[in-house]
Formats: C-alpha cells, structure tokens, sequence
C-alpha cells in the first residue's frame, strides 16, 4: 500500500500533530501513523472521521489514481 | 455492547493475536495427544486434552456453519473431502498402529493400519460431507437474508 501523503499535508496544514488528530479521531496515535505509512488500510468510518476533522473530502484524502493502486 | 478501550487497527491486531493463540492451542494439544499416544500413556491421562480438544474443535464447527463460513483455502466440495479424509485415515493409520505394544507381526501393522484407517476415512468423509451439506444450506440461507 502507498503512503499517504495527502493526511500528512492535510494535517500539518491543519498545524496538527498524529497525537492531535487521534485524539481529535478518538483511536491511538500508532493507528494514524500506519495510515499515514500505509500499513493500515481504515474502515470508511473512520476515514468519514479523518475527513470531518481536517475539513477535507475522501476523494481528496483517500483516492488513489490508477498507478497507485497497483503499488 | 461493551465499551471496548482499542481502537479498530488493534481490534484486527488483537484478533489476530487471539486467532494466533487459538491455531497455536489446538495444534498443541494434536501433538501433545499424538506424543503421549506414541509414548503409550492411559487414555484416562489424555483425558482433559482431549475434552478441550474436542470442545475447541466443535465449538470452531458450529461457528463457522453458523456463520456460512467453510474454510480460508480449501473449498467445500467432494474432492478435497476425499483429500482431507485420506490424509486423515493415513495420519491415523500410522499413529494408531505405532501406538500399538501388542503388534509385532508385519501383517498386524497392516491389518491394523488398515481397518483404523478405513474406519477413519468412512467417519471424517461421513463428517465431512454432512458438514459440507449444512455449510451449502445454511450459506444460501444467509445469502437470501
């Protein structure tokens, strides 16, 4: 799976840390960082949960183009 | 439901603990039951591996039927209950036979390799095929839901 950058850079717009925004999530900070790595694929309640925190949508957050995919 | 303190990637993380645990527990207890069976142990010291041993392995049955769920690999049908059933009728063959301190004749080892084996391939196939029955009914139940 490939990182996913698009939190990261939400995130730190938003001037939040991986702490911050799990807690603002309510789930642990190593359960953001593996989304944010790519190691953990959430469920879409929890992406919904990420996208209302850092005003963002999931196409913005969470789509991948065709080439990522395959990764 | 009770107020669980994980979040969902340590619930998968925990269930994958837990599903570790178990596969580790039941492939225990099989060789536990099948070294002391080769040492020659009463039966009636085998006893309580074998109730939890039998209780684990229905209880994994019931709930996974229940669920509409057969295996992660295999599929359910005739040949690979053909498969599965001769690899245990032979694994059972062996182990019954070399278990055995009144054989010494080479044809008794046969002859008792043979009717454990056979008995074992009717029983497991007879289990499987009903299993396999229950699992086909109860999945077209649940996929009409």
């Amino acid at each position: 799976m490939p990182k996913n950058l698009s939190i990261k850079v939400a995130r730190v717009q938003k001037d939040m840390t991986q702490k911050d925004l799990a807690a603002a999530v309510g789930v642990s900070r190593q359960t953001i960082n593996a989304i944010e790595q790519g190691e953990y694929n959430p469920t879409i309640k929890l992406c919904r949960a990420i996208c209302r925190v850092l005003g963002k949508t999931l196409d913005e957050l969470f789509w991948e183009d065709d080439c990522d995919e395959k990764e | 439901m009770k107020k669980s303190n994980l979040d969902e990637m340590q619930e998968q993380a925990l269930l994958k603990i837990e599903h570790n645990g178990c596969w580790l527990a039941f492939c225990g207890l099989l060789v536990a039951m099948a070294v002391q069976m080769m040492m020659r142990v009463p039966g009636s010291q085998m006893l309580g591996e074998w109730i939890v041993f039998m209780v684990l392995s229905l209880y994994l049955c019931i709930a996974c039927l229940r669920k509409g769920i057969w295996d992660r690999h295999l599929t359910a049908n005739w040949k690979t209950n053909l498969i599965v059933s001769l690899l245990a009728a032979v694994a059972t063959g062996i182990l019954i036979t070399l278990s055995n301190p009144y054989l010494s004749e080479p044809l008794d080892f046969v002859l008792v390799a043979g009717i454990t084996g056979g008995f074992t391939f009717v029983l497991c196939f007879a289990a499987l095929s009903i299993g396999m029955k229950l699992y086909r009914k109860r999945r077209e139940k649940l996929d009409q839901e």
